[in-house]
């Protein structure tokens, strides 16, 4: 059987020493960063002085435990991550290479998130990203590098083939740990001497650095069954009987270049191991352990201030629910909607109404204000299902239209729906707005107070349920009639789709998400206006959908991030600089204001948003993570030009067939 | 003929189409189409460009609504509704330029052409429950087999985007998608446009087979004479949205009204 398999795909044994310094060198240097320049290893010691030897640290036992939970878990993630890479590398990659990338898209975001805090971090890594990407594209083109996995090594393994990679990772893992464990010894060792290390952690240090291989082994034993998984085994090839009945292998072999390269990230052995899919699963599973774990281990790695930086948080949560509902709209049914905001209003007044005095004043029916919290729960169904009902008013008129038109019309509705709220002043208090909002309610929960945690766990438990029911709906016979559509009409209506429930569905759908966004907004914010729904918050909207990524899921999450940072982090923080007399800031915010007066960066946001939504159109029309579906569909047109495949008016409707071309 | 041997049908006409006018403003498209098409015949309907051919298909199919006349499908009127609906009442058709979803796998294609036989709503797409769980698996094995009356190349390439398929196999991928629906009547709007002759002969075996062995009633658009010549029971023709002709093959052959207005011309550009 092992013929099956050409020799570069499967190193031979003494190769395997290359292979694993390859990746211990990779994943130890930003680990050991992460441990000993930034707060890794300060946080152990505060969890174990904290919790074992009863040192009294600044923190308080619930906050040491969560810290130590996320410790734990987020080490033996990386050590199994290390297992699983050793094991799925084909080889076919330069160390060089491999190195670089650790450098660029690892090394550096730690370092500038070290220096200079999360967001701006990661957004100054961003910046280096684009530049690495655009240069190295550069280079590429120049001297004809083809870069990208291809199924050059689809083979399928044999048992023992299989055995083998499972010793690779049970290799890696061992090994890796080992380093880690060698690694730290010597700096703790260099610590005690200098007078650092208190002698009770010595116990730990011995401990540690005994455990540390012994957890290596087992740990790279489980990636190894997470790279095993995904190889073709060879029993589930060979046996094709019956026209319908093809194997895997097969099926990979007769794909084109570009479908091939997507399948590629799936599979075992893999030129890129670092973003295959099963990579993919261990980075999953880091960012949940971090973002549950946050708030405790939060002023560990960034000091104090973690109030203000979760209530932050907590905002630009609802940037990313109202980011995957309006996602719904225009990224899988393709139907440009201009005034989103509206169903975010309608989403935010209904909570506002009802959970302040406001509904007593209207209806006589007074509920007291102690209780009225735990009304937040249903009412977060009702607000949802209120948004919704308004998405499928505003769907119904727009059905006949087509693109632009569409975009009118919503336009219009985004615009409406705020004056009307500002005119109804006996219900909604006019330009006032209304205040004294009621914060949700739970047994032994407290969201009125000032701790901003449970605002950020709810928005965490929001999303999450917000992306899970997006990922269910794009995925289901809803969501391929939604692409049908988007695709053409007439062949989606040919095919069965009904174009006006499933268009309505669309709107439907968008809204409930935004209603959803509404009530936590209102409840969060205790207080709301008409003038805080503008045509510019829509727009923005929108922007995080196209900047990131039209269509994607992921896409749209980083995309409501990436924007409300810009929006609340990053032009606050230029105009913090510009008041420094210090800063170079500040000699070019006072040249502007030279010439343009009362000139501040807060203010020229949409400017801003602007030119980021030029270049991102220009340099990746895809944005930032893109749907295979939408990256294929830019490329194509490209080629061919744009393709019509909507229509002004449904078919069978009277005046349908002006619309159309005469065969 | 096979003319009523399709069990429940054999009172009438799988397809009736009375007086079908469609104009466009001042042009007249179609005009005063009479055409029956009975239970597993295959007809064709031929003539030259613009004669009308793809509109009658748009009318029959809802995508268009006649200007006057009637369109039956085994007995009950078909005007008026939308294409999604006409779909459901049993005719299923493929396009002359054909119009696959092209940035969706030929799988997800044959998926969609399976829509309106699926039932799961909102409610069950988000919490996935074991009916719709069983539904989608079912939808999966199906589109494979309708896949899989076109041999195994379209099998082997389920996970293939349709844009990267031959001519040939985009066109069974489109037929593969209108059986999704489980039609009594297909529409294949010049089904071997664009081939070449080992194609058009492939296409020529499979039309025959969907009435063979799936029973279907088929009405096609068709160019090529070899083919409508070889494969139909019965030939319409079309000029200038007039039917000015239908019979047997044979018959259409030596019609000299025929003759004048369509082969007449082929004839005098082949000299």
């Amino acid at each position: 059987m092992s013929t099956l398999i050409s020799p570069h795909v499967l190193l031979a044994v003494r190769d395997n020493r290359q292979l694993l310094l390859k990746w211990i060198v990779a994943l130890l240097v930003p680990l050991a960063v992460f441990t000993f320049l930034w707060n890794g290893e300060a946080m152990a010691n505060q969890v174990l002085l904290g919790l074992f030897v009863g040192v009294s640290t600044s923190f308080d036992t619930i906050t040491l435990i969560f810290a130590a939970i996320f410790v734990v878990v987020f080490y033996a993630v990386i050590i199994t991550l290390s297992g699983y890479l050793v094991a799925a590398d084909s080889g076919q990659r330069s160390v060089v290479d491999l190195w670089l990338d650790v450098l660029v898209y690892i090394l550096v975001p730690l370092f500038l998130v070290i220096g200079t805090g999360l967001i701006i971090g990661l957004a100054l890594a961003a910046l280096v990203w684009a530049i690495y990407l655009y240069v190295r594209s550069r280079v590429f083109t120049k001297r004809t590098i083809k870069s990208g996995a291809m199924l050059s090594e689809l083979a399928v393994l044999a048992e023992e083939q299989r055995g083998e990679l499972m010793r690779r990772a049970v290799l890696g893992g061992f090994w890796f740990a080992t380093a880690f464990a060698v690694v730290s010894l010597v700096l703790d060792l260099i610590f005690y001497v200098v007078g650092q290390l208190p002698d009770i952690l010595l116990v730990w240090v011995v401990l540690r650095t005994i455990l540390l291989p012994i957890v290596g082994y087992f740990l790279g034993y489980v990636g190894g069954l997470a790279a095993v998984r995904r190889t073709i085994a060879a029993k589930t090839n060979g046996n094709g009987r019956g026209v319908t009945n093809v194997s895997k292998k097969r099926r990979l072999e007769v794909l084109s270049t570009a479908r091939a390269l997507e399948e590629a990230k799936d599979l075992v052995p893999n030129d890129l191991p670092l973003s295959s899919t099963g990579a993919q699963r261990f980075y999953l599973l880091l960012l949940t352990a971090f973002i549950l774990f946050y708030p405790f281990i939060d002023p560990f790695l960034f000091g104090p201030g973690t109030g203000g930086r979760l209530a932050g948080y907590g905002d630009a949560g609802y940037y990313v629910i109202l980011a995957l509902g309006l996602n719904i709209v225009v990224g899988f049914a393709g139907l440009l909607d201009l005034g989103y905001v509206a169903f975010f209003a309608i989403g935010s007044y209904t909570w506002a109404i009802f959970g302040s005095t406001q509904w007593g004043l209207l209806t006589g029916l007074t509920i007291p204000l102690n209780t009225i919290g735990w009304y937040f729960w249903p009412m977060l169904l009702v607000t949802a299902l209120v948004a919704a009902f308004f998405g499928l008013l505003l769907g119904a008129p727009t059905l006949r239209l087509r693109g632009d038109y569409l975009a009118i019309v919503t336009l219009g509705f985004g615009e409406i729906v705020p004056v009307i709220f500002l005119e109804l002043d006996q219900y909604t208090n006019g330009a006032n707005g209304i205040v004294g909002v009621q914060s949700p309610h739970l047994f032994g929960v407290d969201w009125s107070g000032f701790t901003p945690g449970p605002y950020y766990y709810l928005i965490v438990v929001l999303i999450v349920l917000v992306i899970f029911a997006n990922i269910r709906l794009r995925d289901s016979r809803l969501g391929r009639a939604w692409v049908a559509i988007r695709e053409d009409e007439i062949a989606a209506a040919s095919s069965g789709v009904n174009l006006v429930n499933t268009k309505l569905l669309a709107f439907a759908a968008g809204a409930f998400f935004s209603g959803i966004a509404g009530a936590y907004h209102s409840a969060k914010l205790g207080s709301i206006t008409p003038d805080s729904f503008s045509f510019g918050d829509s727009v923005i909207y929108l922007a995080m959908v196209v900047i990131g990524g039209i269509g994607s899921i992921p896409g749209v999450i980083v995309g409501a991030l990436t924007v409300y940072a810009i929006n609340q982090f990053i032009l606050a923080q230029l105009d913090t600089l510009a008041a420094d007399p210090a800063s170079f800031l500040h000699a070019v915010s006072a040249a502007i204001v030279q010439v343009f007066p009362g000139f501040t960066f807060g203010n020229v946001r949409n400017l801003v948003f602007g030119v980021i939504l030029v270049i991102v159109m220009i340099f990746r029309p895809e944005g930032f993570i893109p749907s295979a579906r939408r990256k294929r569909e830019l490329r194509r047109k490209e080629e061919e030009g744009p393709e019509v495949g909507s229509l002004d008016v449904v078919p069978g409707a009277p005046g349908f067939e002006s619309e159309m071309r005469i065969e | 003929m096979n003319m009523g041997q399709a069990g429940q049908y054999t009172n009438g006409p799988m397809l009736k189409l009375a007086h079908v006018t469609k104009t466009f403003g001042g042009l007249t498209a179609v005009q005063d189409v009479d055409l029956e098409v009975w239970p597993r015949e295959i007809v064709s309907i031929i003539g030259p460009n613009g004669a009308g051919k793809t509109t009658v298909f748009n009318v029959i199919t809802g995508i268009y609504r006649p200007t006057t006349g009637d369109i039956a499908l085994a007995g009950s009127s078909v005007v008026g509704l939308t294409p999604d609906k006409v779909l459901v009442r049993g005719i299923a058709r493929t396009f002359q330029n054909i119009r696959l979803f092209n940035n969706m796998t030929v799988l997800e294609n044959v998926l969609v052409g399976q829509h309106s036989q699926l039932r799961a709503g909102v409610l069950g797409a988000l919490f996935n429950t074991p009916r719709v769980k069983h539904e989608e698996a079912e939808a999966r094995k199906r589109a494979i087999e309708l896949l899989g009356f076109f041999g195994p190349a379209l099998v082997e390439r389920q996970d293939e985007y349709v844009m990267n398929l031959s001519y040939a196999e985009r066109r069974r991928v489109e037929i593969a998608r209108a059986l999704g629906a489980k039609p009594k009547l297909l529409l294949l709007d010049e089904p071997t446009a664009g081939m070449n002759e080992a194609e058009t002969l492939d296409a020529v075996k499979y039309v025959l087979r969907l009435r063979d062995e799936l029973q279907l009633t088929i009405l096609l658009i068709e160019h090529k004479l070899t083919v409508t010549m070889g494969i139909s029971d019965r030939i319409a023709v079309l000029d200038y949205g007039r039917k000015i002709a239908e019979g047997l093959p044979e018959e259409i052959r030596r019609n000299e009204q025929v003759i004048a207005a369509y082969l007449g011309k082929a004839a005098q550009a082949d000299q």
